[in-house]
């Protein structure tokens, strides 16, 4: 169990790094160096002022209200799907520092019972997001217009998701954020060690899992279609300035 | 395939490629949204006709030759050659698209899919398979631009012609419309048609404008056909008698790809920055309206009246309010088409498509929504400018049995000026 551990969790976590922010940094040149359109692609109304124009392309790219409009149940499950990665996101950086103000206020047992909360609520909106768009392609139009691609960052989304949530659900009473963080911190910090806690139970096998998928996602993530992440705020810049 | 014809293909797409391509082709999420904005694939079912299916045919290629995942993996982004398979798809999806962006409008990432296709109609002339219909129609404006004193007799009588038409109108045996006038202030750049110069001219004149008419149209056939080129020297031909002439601003009538051509694409296809205001003339009529150079009356236009948004001069060019306030100016009851502005359902008969024998089928079941639209109006009267849209929904009105009179707006314009000569015909 351990190597398994050492590969996905240590050596994985390095080479996953490297690939990610490699491929983000080479995807963000190849966009800059490339010459803007010459032809006015622009779409109509703009707000007139630069503030205005900038509160649109924020909420055009983080709300989508036209998407909402013409697609309302697809998009409420991307935007809650979003959401919850976001609240994810933000969630794992108890791996990395205790989040501030929030243990004093609540306590440690108090903080605990609020992450398991909160990540629970991402955890399952997260499920049913990724549960919807399979499904979602497995018919008409939808089915026809899917390539592997989208299968497999589903099926690599699944994984991380099913096993982030396995963890949450199963071991979440007794295994809490400070044993991973000892791992996790180990890990940046080039002096790569488990916790006895986590050598001794099951969730070893849930924590490599999780991140054997993690490791694949975000690996493929610079590759994938998934770069709309950053490349929406340009190319939505068409509705408020160009 | 042939790798000589394999290069020609790729270099295409290499010479086309800008930022705003390369973003398009790499982050679609085939999320399928844009799948309900599109009149034709609602229309038809058909699934060529899903906008991200359009692009997925160009973005098959971009992944194949221009990223090295789809160079490596090719299996898993459906990554393939342009074969005669690839193209005879994008043929149908390529030059039925109207170019509406009604898709872009609700896409979540803005992804301009008639921007994607027109990269593929250049791939599809490359190849040797652009539409020939519109090739011709486009090579024939530029033989016009490269032999015009040829043609310069017919036009002149042709004006003298409507010019009469316009002194019965007007009632004014001094109206006219002035041929080749330097120093005017207006170039008014018709289409071929007389309706598209009477009522503009009446306007003018009664207006007291100094402008005189080009010799050339502004439809443009090169822009439909997807050689920037041949669109290009299509618009060049009255760029430079402007410049000739020596005028302030170019007025181009309600048509509405020639708006857009001119005032959103010539500078980049010229390089060179264009030295003339380009107005639209809805634009112009609406402000002698508003300042009162010219009369309206309500109440010589009878019935209830709706107004559709070209897409080239609405969500596409920014004209949305003028051409209400202008019909808002004849009568008081006016009503909106649901949805309406930039949501605007396209009527189905942009793109130059209805030249195109070939799409009749697909263009008048792409009208579906059009047609609910406008019935859910209740309006008698239909205010359109752009002559496809009018040829199309005249076409749809006809085959519904919609019962409504459709009308260029400065017709409608005419007819609630109260001149002293007879009142037009609508036609
Ligand atoms: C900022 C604006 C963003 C917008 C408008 C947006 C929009 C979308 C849309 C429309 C989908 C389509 C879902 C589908 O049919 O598969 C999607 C999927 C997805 N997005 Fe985003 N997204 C944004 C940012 C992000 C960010 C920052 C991430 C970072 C993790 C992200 C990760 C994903 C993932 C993992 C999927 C599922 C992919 C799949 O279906 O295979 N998105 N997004
Ligand atoms: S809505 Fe936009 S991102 Fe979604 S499939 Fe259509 S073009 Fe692609
Ligand atoms: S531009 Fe219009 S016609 Fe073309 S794919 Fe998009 S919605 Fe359809």
């Amino acid at each position: 169990m351990e190597t398994y551990l050492w590969i996905t969790s240590v050596w994985g976590v390095y080479l996953t790094a490297i690939v990610f922010f490699g491929g983000m940094g080479w995807r963000i040149y190849e966009w800059s160096t490339t010459p803007k359109s010459a032809v006015r692609l622009g779409m109509f109304p703009k707000p007139k002022s630069g503030a205005g124009r900038f509160a649109k392309l924020l909420g055009d790219t983080f709300i989508a209200p036209q998407s909402a409009k013409i697609e309302p149940t697809m998009w409420t499950f991307a935007f809650a799907f979003h959401l919850a990665a976001l609240g994810a996101f933000v969630g794992h950086g108890r791996l990395i520092k205790e989040f501030p103000v929030l243990p004093e206020m609540l306590g440690e047992a108090g903080m605990n019972t609020f992450a398991a909360w909160t990540g629970s609520i991402a955890g399952i909106v997260m499920l049913a997001g990724v549960l919807f768009w399979i499904a979602r392609r497995t018919y008409g139009p939808f089915k026809n217009l899917s390539v592997p691609e989208d299968y497999l960052l589903l099926f690599l989304l699944l994984g991380v998701v099913v096993m982030g949530d396995h963890m949450r659900f199963v071991y979440g009473g007794t295994i809490h954020a400070g044993v991973y963080r000892d791992w996790f911190m180990s890990v940046l910090t080039f002096k790569p060690a488990f916790p006895s806690e986590l050598l001794s139970s099951n969730v070893s096998v849930s924590l490599g899992t999780h991140m054997l998928f993690a490791d694949l996602f975000l690996m493929y993530f610079p590759f994938s279609k998934l770069v709309h992440s950053i490349g929406a705020f340009s190319s939505n810049l068409v509705r408020s300035s160009e | 395939m042939d790798s000589q014809q394999l290069t020609t293909l790729t270099g295409v797409i290499d010479k086309k490629m800008n930022r705003q391509l390369k973003q398009y082709m790499d982050i679609c999420a085939r999320c399928a949204i844009c799948k309900d904005a599109c009149h034709q694939y609602v229309g038809t079912g058909d699934f060529k006709y899903l906008p991200a299916r359009r692009a997925e045919l160009i973005r098959q290629i971009y992944k194949k030759y221009f990223t090295k995942s789809g160079e490596f993996v090719p299996a898993l982004y459906e990554a393939r050659d342009p074969d005669d398979n690839l193209l005879d798809e994008l043929y149908d999806s390529a030059y039925a698209c109207t170019g509406c962006r009604r898709c872009m409008y609700y896409c979540p990432f803005s992804i301009d899919t008639a921007w994607i296709l027109s990269v593929a109609k250049a791939i599809l002339i490359a190849a040797g398979r652009g539409n020939e219909m519109l090739g011709q129609l486009a090579d024939a404006a530029i033989f016009k631009g490269d032999n015009a004193e040829m043609f310069n007799d017919v036009m002149i009588s042709g004006f003298e012609d409507i010019q009469e038409e316009v002194r019965e109108i007007t009632g004014n045996p001094n109206s006219r419309i002035p041929v080749n006038k330097e120093g005017a202030d207006i170039l008014y750049v018709a289409l071929a048609g007389a309706h598209t110069i009477r009522p503009a001219a009446v306007i003018f004149e009664e207006a007291g404008e100094n402008w005189t008419i080009s010799m050339f149209e502004a439809a443009n056939y090169g822009f439909f056909y997807g050689d920037t080129d041949k669109a290009r020297l299509i618009t060049k031909r009255y760029i430079d008698e402007a410049k000739r002439l020596g005028v302030k601003e170019i007025v181009v009538p309600e048509c509405g790809h020639a708006y857009r051509v001119a005032e959103m694409f010539y500078e980049a296809w010229s390089k060179e920055p264009m030295p003339f205001k380009i107005s639209h003339i809805l634009e112009k009529v609406d402000e002698y309206i508003k300042s009162g150079r010219i009369t309206v009356e309500k109440g010589l236009i009878e019935g209830k009246v709706t107004y559709h948004d070209p897409c080239q001069i609405g969500r596409n060019g920014g004209i949305f309010e003028q051409p209400r306030d202008i019909v808002k100016a004849v009568t008081d009851d006016f009503v909106d088409l649901i949805p309406n502005r930039q949501e605007q359902w396209c009527c189905g008969g942009g793109g130059g498509i209805v030249a195109m024998d070939e799409f009749k089928e697909t263009r008048l079941a792409s009208g579906s929504k059009k047609v609910e639209q406008l019935r859910a109006s209740g309006a008698s009267v239909l205010a359109c400018p752009c002559e496809n849209c009018r040829l199309q929904i005249e076409e749809l009105n006809e085959m519904h049995g919609l019962g409504l009179q459709v009308w260029q707006v400065i017709d409608l314009v005419v007819a609630a000026m109260p001149l002293k000569g007879k009142k037009p015909v609508h036609v």
